[in-house]
């Protein structure tokens, strides 16, 4: 349930004001990590700022979902929405330039597909992808626990679609006077895809967000469902509370129509700066990266080898304490 | 699983694993023809504790350790006199003392401990409690006769349902027999071929067949599914694989009605 998950205890925040806080502390923390010896403008020449990285994480959501659309065999859409859940979890604690959105991305499909129970091996996985599969197969085998470790373990998510669908039989059922209510799914499976490119997953209960999609569709198709909001699903609420609710359903609403375009031309440019100032040692492909992976090989391999030392050493000094012991030499003459 | 032989006559055990052992009141056991011979002399020893017996007194071994058949002895013939029950105890502690009282008395019995002051007791408390006893004799405890309810009524649902399928048989018995000489009647005075006759009686009997729906005994429903009932005829109903894995429709159906109204109300904490 919605109200006993981890969701809401820990990854449900007040307004999108704390949300963006959020991401430019993380930027901010990265930027002091490795900008250690640069000035101001230096730094801001050099590193994406916040906004620039907001930017870079709303197109590759939308790669994502594109991805995830064009998926063999078919997707269904919550693991869509667990995957950008995820994602979007994720870049709110690090930075972009710390792990790049192209590795975490796919690493995002790949962990929903599992909790979601929409079971693909990894084979079946990196063949929906273009160029070096194994490569691919690599890079999400390595970012998997650590996207998991990002999330803090949370991995249940509660999408929207499930109450979508129990609003509709809701509708069926106790609101005859809505002839088809068939005709209101896809605008409000429309609505829930647009509402995917956005944070409502972090600041709405997702049963708001599946009225709000219903309540959107009937307006487009020029049904009225007031009388069944107010006298069917939420008879013998206090009026106070309805207020509330329509306050957040008109939110919800305004932050979904009014999302930005990504700025499509800026991306080129802002992929080049990003390949510049990121952190090699999370770069799969990076020289660095494959140096302290083999280091830390090599470290194994060292401590394993003095371990195998000095248990011989200890068992040669056994050995000698019982052959030197003075009473048990055995006496060859009586 | 011999009991290393029956300790008069020593062999006879061995030879004949079929020969059951019998236990008394001393708690030593004899095999079955010892048994006998002992008392075709009318002495009524064991041989050997010398404790003086009874025929009768003797009884199937159930248990190897003859240590146990005693305790068990002992255990039945307190029991009897000692027969109150929880409910007629005020409070959980004062039943949990009779309770210890009975054990110790058993346990001092049938280790040799204080036997006598042990007897005295038990005397002393049949005395007091006599009309108690005799009631308590034939009073049941609740649990036996809430057992003895279930018992009933499964006995009555078995033999309600063994009076249905015999009167369906007998009611397709007579059904079939009225088909035969329908088609003998048929054939003999109309004037039809006999294998169109034949033909048309086929159909018939194969639509009887369809009317009669079984007719199972009704359990009860619960009441979720009726209140159910009219949010399920709008969800699709589970396939035979997952209502194997025990999913029905109407915990899906529950599950997305929850779902759709759970969390209406959440409110960030500053609005």
């Amino acid at each position: 349930m919605f109200a006993s998950s981890s969701q809401l205890k820990h990854w449900m925040f007040n307004n999108e004001g704390e949300i963006q806080s959020l991401r430019q502390e993380a930027n901010a923390r990265y930027v002091e990590e490795h900008g250690t010896k640069m000035s101001e403008e230096q730094r801001q020449a050099y590193f994406l700022s916040a906004s620039e990285e907001r930017h870079l994480c709303r197109h590759f959501e939308f790669v994502l979902k594109e991805f995830c659309s064009r998926f063999q065999p078919p997707m269904p859409k919550y693991v869509l929405g667990t995957a950008l859940c995820y994602f979007k979890r994720f870049y709110i604690n690090c930075s972009a330039m710390d792990y790049h959105p192209k590795d975490i991305m796919l690493t995002c499909v790949y962990l929903a597909s599992k909790v979601e129970e929409f079971n693909v091996s990894i084979n079946q996985f990196v063949g929906n992808l273009k160029g070096d599969r194994e490569k691919f197969a690599n890079i999400i085998l390595t970012f998997e626990l650590l996207l998991m470790d990002k999330l803090n373990y949370h991995l249940l998510i509660h999408n929207p679609y499930r109450p979508m669908e129990g609003l509709f039989i809701d509708l069926k059922t106790r609101f005859r006077v809505l002839e088809n209510p068939e005709k209101l799914r896809k605008g409000a499976e429309e609505f829930l895809e647009k509402s995917l490119m956005t944070d409502v997953c972090m600041l709405f209960a997702p049963s708001q967000v599946a009225l709000t999609a219903v309540l959107v569709s009937a307006a487009k198709e020029k049904a009225n469902l007031d009388r069944y909001v107010t006298e069917t699903l939420l008879k013998g609420m206090s009026p106070e509370d309805i207020k509330k609710l329509q306050v957040q359903i008109k939110k919800l609403r305004y932050m979904v129509k009014s999302q930005e375009q990504i700025p499509r031309e800026q991306m080129a440019h802002l992929q080049r700066k990003l390949d510049h100032c990121r952190n090699q040692e999370n770069n799969p492909e990076s020289e660095v990266y494959k140096r302290k992976l083999q280091e830390m090989l090599n470290e194994d391999e060292e401590i394993q080898t003095k371990k195998r030392k000095k248990i011989s050493e200890e068992q040669k000094k056994k050995d000698d304490e019982l052959l030197f012991m003075p009473s048990y030499v055995p006496s060859s003459n009586t | 699983m011999d009991d290393q032989g029956c300790p008069r006559c020593k062999t006879t055990k061995y030879r004949n694993p079929s020969l059951k052992l019998l236990v008394n009141v001393c708690g030593h056991s004899l095999c079955e023809t010892c048994v006998e011979a002992l008392f075709v002399k009318g002495s009524g020893i064991c041989p050997e504790c010398g404790t003086a017996l009874r025929k009768n007194n003797f009884r199937v071994q159930l248990f190897e350790d003859p240590f146990i058949e005693k305790e068990i002895e002992v255990r039945r013939k307190i029991l009897k006199d000692y027969n109150k029950k929880e409910e007629d105890f005020k409070t959980l502690e004062e039943y949990n003392d009779y309770i210890e009282m009975i054990e110790t008395l058993i346990f001092n019995i049938v280790n040799n401990i204080d036997v006598d002051e042990t007897r005295q007791m038990i005397e002393q408390y049949k005395r007091e409690n006599k009309d108690q006893i005799n009631k308590g004799r034939n009073k049941k405890s609740k649990d036996e006769e809430y057992l003895e309810c279930l018992i009933e009524q499964e006995k009555e649902e078995s033999s309600l349902k063994r009076k249905f399928i015999v009167e369906e048989e007998q009611r397709e018995k007579d059904s079939k027999k009225k088909h035969k000489e329908a088609l003998l009647d048929e054939l003999m005075f109309s004037d039809r071929s006999a294998l169109d006759i034949l033909n048309e009686h086929k159909t018939d009997i194969d639509k009887e067949n369809e009317l009669r729906v079984p007719v199972m005994a009704t359990t009860k429903f619960s009441t979720g599914i009726k209140l159910m009932g009219k949010y399920l005829r709008h969800i699709r109903s589970a396939s035979d694989e997952e209502k194997g894995g025990g999913f029905e429709s109407k915990l899906a159906c529950m599950r997305a009605l929850l779902d759709a109204v759970n969390g209406l109300f959440y409110l960030p904490d500053q609005v």
